[in-house]
């Protein structure tokens, strides 16, 4: 059984959900095939073999690979938001966006700043 | 499609955020998800931090091999993927589609907490327990706190299977659903930070 939902009005309601950022733009419609989810599915599963396949055989020198593979894993953290956690239906659930930032600049914020600090000039790492 | 209004209302705002109160949940969800990140960023701090204090235990090029971290990952990936099905499948109504790509995902999930007890057992037969060095204390926290959370999200998800089975696909449910996937993807992204910094790093 079904329970009946309370759909708001048509339309934008003038309490901020509004959005005009192009990237924000929308994107619930249902459709027949799953090709997002594909789509992403394909994309993680191929840079996850290509960091593997990196580390395996070497293909580049050990400080340039450290780098290489930690931007593979924000482009592929980036992917799962974008893509399986709906950060493009973004537009009516806008008040979600200041936590996810939260969670960035806390999370970026210990992470670098204990790093930098405990690791500074200790010739470590 | 009927007219452009029909169209606006169903772009307005994704299914599951229809009901205030259920929204709202959506919203506390995000808030604990944040919380999480503390945690593992703070663990992953430490890792980072202790990386190269082995003492006389193994040096983590010693320890890791590829093999079992690339089927625990390409099992999580795949997990997420058909996790993310579950949740198309309850959008089109379908809920025998919602129930059977969920329980897909919870045997994946269970496969990769197998893998990893596995590793594990392995480690600390071979003497690598959390007490030789700083580097296994900081590996074991930090990987066995996924493992916990991924073990978590195993009964959750059955227990979400079950209300399925009973309730079907009411405004509750999906919404549970929903928070599940938000769960379940908050897993993989950590997860794919993990084999990066902790496994690939290590052995490379």
């Amino acid at each position: 059984m079904d329970n009946q939902q309370q759909l708001p009005p048509p339309g934008p309601t003038g309490h901020g959900d509004e959005v005009e950022v192009r990237i924000l733009t929308p994107h619930i419609a249902q459709p027949h095939f799953p090709t997002m989810q594909v789509t992403g599915y394909g994309l993680s599963l191929a840079i996850t073999l290509i960091a593997f396949a990196m580390v395996a055989y070497h293909w580049i020198g050990l400080d340039t690979l450290v780098t290489v593979l930690v931007v593979m894993a924000f482009i592929q953290g980036a992917l799962q938001l974008g893509i399986f956690m709906h950060l493009r239906e973004a537009k009516g659930t806008l008040w979600h966006l200041p936590v996810l930032a939260l969670a960035l600049f806390i999370g970026i914020g210990i992470v670098g700043f204990s790093m930098w600090i405990m690791l500074f000039k200790s010739g470590v790492s | 499609m009927s007219t452009a209004t029909e169209t606006h209302r169903s772009v307005a705002r994704p299914p599951e955020f229809e009901d205030t109160h259920e929204s709202i949940r959506i919203l506390g969800f995000w808030i604990f998800l944040t919380t999480d990140v503390v945690l593992f960023g703070s663990l992953f701090s430490v890792y980072a931090v202790f990386r190269n204090r082995v003492a006389l235990g193994p040096t983590p090029h010693q320890l890791f091999s590829m093999g079992p971290v690339l089927a625990e990952t390409l099992i999580l990936l795949t997990s997420t993927f058909t996790c993310s099905l579950s949740l198309y499948a309850a959008r089109s109504n379908r809920l025998k589609g919602a129930v059977a790509w969920l329980t897909v995902t919870l045997l994946l999930g269970a496969s990769f907490v197998f893998l990893e007890i596995r590793e594990f057992a392995g480690d600390v037969m071979a003497g690598h327990t959390w007490h030789q060095s700083a580097f296994l204390s900081g590996f074991f926290t930090l990987v066995g706190t996924h493992g916990s959370h991924v073990t978590i999200g195993i009964a959750w998800a059955i227990m979400l299977v079950l209300q399925l089975m009973s309730g079907g696909l009411t405004v509750t449910n999906r919404r549970k659903l929903y928070t599940f996937t938000l769960y379940w993807h908050f897993l993989d992204i950590v997860w794919i930070f993990l084999f990066t910094v902790v496994y690939l790093l290590g052995i490379a």
